[in-house]
């Protein structure tokens, strides 16, 4: 489903270039839950960046739901964002001045679904995160914990593929993390594939695979038998 | 997507309420400077009888002195001796044709109560109404006839007619004007052409006249003449040396349905000249003028120069707050890069972004306007109460400049929006993301 050849990412500045990704192999399939790790620097970023349709790479073969990436334009790219890819940031990435309500309304207004359709979406999301009941405060109002369930709920409102996780936890208590963590276990076991980015070695642990990028490279990968379906894709 | 774009401007602009309101203020600043400039040079070139503007024509023959030409022979005098404008009337050549000056007189009223009025006056030709379509409230103009006949009618502006009878239908009775009485034949409408093109030598933006007499009673001394008068020789003493003397101070006009009637015209006048040249008057070349009515507002220079000095001073003070505005939406924007990273990762693409900012400029812009057409009322009323009379009425808003000054606010806002609309959009969502 997500299939990555020899991809290649270098940041060029006037008097140096940085590899951020060399020779980048992965697959990720359907309903697989991969955690990233690896040291900072180490390119995870660039590869989510990349993997999220954020950022170009330099070489090599990306495939993503059938459709070779290369060859999309900007409009190609942001459709295929709305329609397959779900982000969750460390800093959340709520915008301050809407309300929870047309924070996850965000990417429904840009699939173009009618009011509707909208509404149905929203009030389904927050209640699937627990939010039901605040949709008309703003960010501000809200604990770090409840801003990543929204934006949790902003990620899951168009129905995406993918889901992709960049330190989903990383500002929050471990608590707050632990809840996060479970949350994104029950979308994994929904059927939408995850991919998590994370320094959290126990986080880690509970997906039922685990890749290590190293200097750019995917240099490890572990598979975890977590559960009697995931063990047989594994 | 239109109502969600300007429903985010509103929000954005009221959470931002400091720095939209700078944007605002300066907008809304340019707009009324340049607007209130505009406007002025709007009017004063405006084309004050558009559907019959290219078929009136004023008429100019050079009976001036041949060791010194008028205007150093660039141009012909600006107005006609009597002996020309009733040699040209006589002759009857044009479709229609007017012969006028500027007059006036006192009016002593029936009413004992009522005291004697000052009055402006024009003393011209029965077609003058028809030419220059006068509107009338209460019977007619005068007829060809009652010219010849010099005949003592006299048609009130709607003003006079309100002060001395309560705005009632005075046609067929009299009034006593400079000691001699008048019938009233008929009450105009309120009519004020601006430009006054009609007679620019006394004004271009002076208020049309109390009282219209006939032209011909000038020369009967019942009408007592004023207005501009030059003579390049002197003339003998008494009414009837005057007006065989070689003195300007009339105004002619014709109307001319076609280009094949205004050269006929032109052949005519010429030959009109030749002849005169052996009776040993018009002794400089040929140099007869046929100007329609933009055309002669033109050559009279109704735009004054300070006034096209105020506007392109104005424009650059405009400019100026544009390029505050377009630093100031720079700032904006790219404070909202973040924003813009995110929207990009949930689906948004550029085109998309570019549209809802732009709405937001737009939103900014319309509000600068409608503050700016606040400011050009103000800026225009503090033009009138420096200018006097010589603005008074002119320095006026119409529908067509209201538009015009949001149109304009909307215009310069989009275009001031494209520069920092494009940067913000332009930015790296990645690197957006990854600072925030």
């Amino acid at each position: 489903m997500l299939i990555m050849k020899n991809i290649s990412k270098v940041f060029q500045t006037a008097d140096i270039q940085t590899h951020a990704l060399r020779d980048f192999n992965l697959t990720v399939n359907e309903g697989d839950f991969v955690s990233v790790t690896g040291p900072s620097g180490s390119g995870k970023t660039t590869f989510l960046n990349i993997a999220g349709l954020l950022e170009t790479y330099t070489s090599g073969e990306f495939t993503l739901d059938g459709e070779n990436i290369g060859q999309l334009n900007d409009n190609g790219r942001s459709r295929m964002r709305n329609h397959k890819i779900g982000f969750i940031f460390q800093s959340f990435n709520l915008i301050p001045d809407l309300n929870l309500f047309d924070n996850v309304d965000v990417p429904l207004r840009y699939r173009g679904f009618n009011a509707k359709e909208r509404k149905r979406r929203i009030e389904e999301n927050l209640e699937r995160v627990g939010l039901a009941s605040r949709m008309k405060h703003l960010p501000s109002q809200l604990s770090g914990g409840q801003q990543q369930r929204v934006a949790i709920a902003r990620a899951l409102a168009t129905d995406p593929r993918f889901l992709l996780a960049d330190e989903p936890t990383g500002n929050l208590d471990s608590e707050m993390a632990q809840s996060v963590m479970s949350l994104l276990e029950d979308i994994n076991k929904q059927g939408t594939t995850i991919v998590m980015v994370t320094h959290d070695a126990q986080l880690a642990q509970r997906s039922p695979r685990t890749i290590q990028v190293m200097d750019g490279r995917v240099s490890e990968l572990n598979l975890h038998l977590a559960t009697d379906n995931q063990q047989a894709i594994a | 997507m239109f109502t969600y774009y300007l429903r985010l401007a509103w929000i954005s602009i009221i959470r931002h309420w400091g720095l939209s309101l700078v944007m605002i203020c300066a907008i809304g600043l340019g707009i009324g400077a340049a607007m209130t400039t505009i406007t002025v040079n709007y009017l004063m070139s405006a084309n004050p009888i558009p559907h019959k503007s290219e078929q009136l024509f004023f008429v100019q023959l050079d009976s001036w002195d041949v060791n010194e030409p008028f205007d150093e022979g660039v141009n012909p005098p600006d107005q006609l001796t009597y002996t020309d404008s009733t040699n040209l009337m006589k002759a009857n050549k044009a479709f229609r044709q007017n012969v006028q000056a500027q007059a006036y007189g006192v009016i002593e009223p029936d009413d004992s109560d009522l005291l004697p009025i000052n009055v402006s006056a024009r003393a011209n030709s029965a077609d003058f109404f028809t030419m220059f379509d006068v509107p009338f409230i209460y019977g007619s103009a005068w007829s060809q006839q009652s010219d010849i006949a010099k005949e003592q009618v006299i048609v009130l502006s709607k003003k006079i007619n309100d002060q001395i009878f309560g705005g009632e239908d005075s046609v067929g009775k009299t009034i006593k004007f400079d000691n001699n009485i008048f019938k009233i034949i008929g009450v105009i409408d309120h009519w004020q052409p601006k430009p006054r093109f009609y007679d620019i030598t006394t004004g271009a933006f002076n208020e049309s006249e109390d009282v219209f007499v006939p032209f011909s009673l000038i020369a009967e001394e019942k009408v007592r003449r004023s207005g501009n008068t030059n003579c390049w020789k002197p003339s003998g003493d008494g009414m009837a040396a005057f007006l065989a003397g070689e003195c300007i101070w009339t105004q002619f006009w014709v109307e001319l349905k076609s280009e094949q009637e205004k050269q006929d015209y032109m052949t005519f006048l010429n030959a009109y000249v030749e002849e005169q040249k052996q009776y040993g008057r018009f002794e400089r070349p040929l140099n007869n003028r046929l100007s329609n009515v933009m055309q002669w507002l033109e050559n009279q220079e109704v735009v004054a120069d300070d006034a096209r000095m105020m506007m392109a001073m104005s424009l650059m003070f405009l400019t100026v707050c544009l390029l505050n505005t377009i630093g100031l939406l720079l700032a904006k924007f790219l404070g909202k890069a973040p924003e813009i990273g995110l929207r990009q990762a949930l689906g948004a693409s550029k085109a998309t972004l570019f549209s809802q900012y732009m709405i937001e400029s737009a939103c900014i812009g319309f509000a600068g306007g409608l503050l700016g057409l606040g400011l050009s009322f103000l800026g225009l009323i503090g033009i009138e109460n420096l200018y006097g009379d010589y603005m008074q009425g002119l320095a006026t808003l119409d529908i067509t400049m209201m538009t015009f000054a949001i149109v304009l606010a909307l215009v310069c806002t989009v275009i001031a929006g494209i520069y920092p609309t494009w940067r913000a959009c332009n930015i790296s969502p990645a690197q957006q993301l990854k600072s925030q």
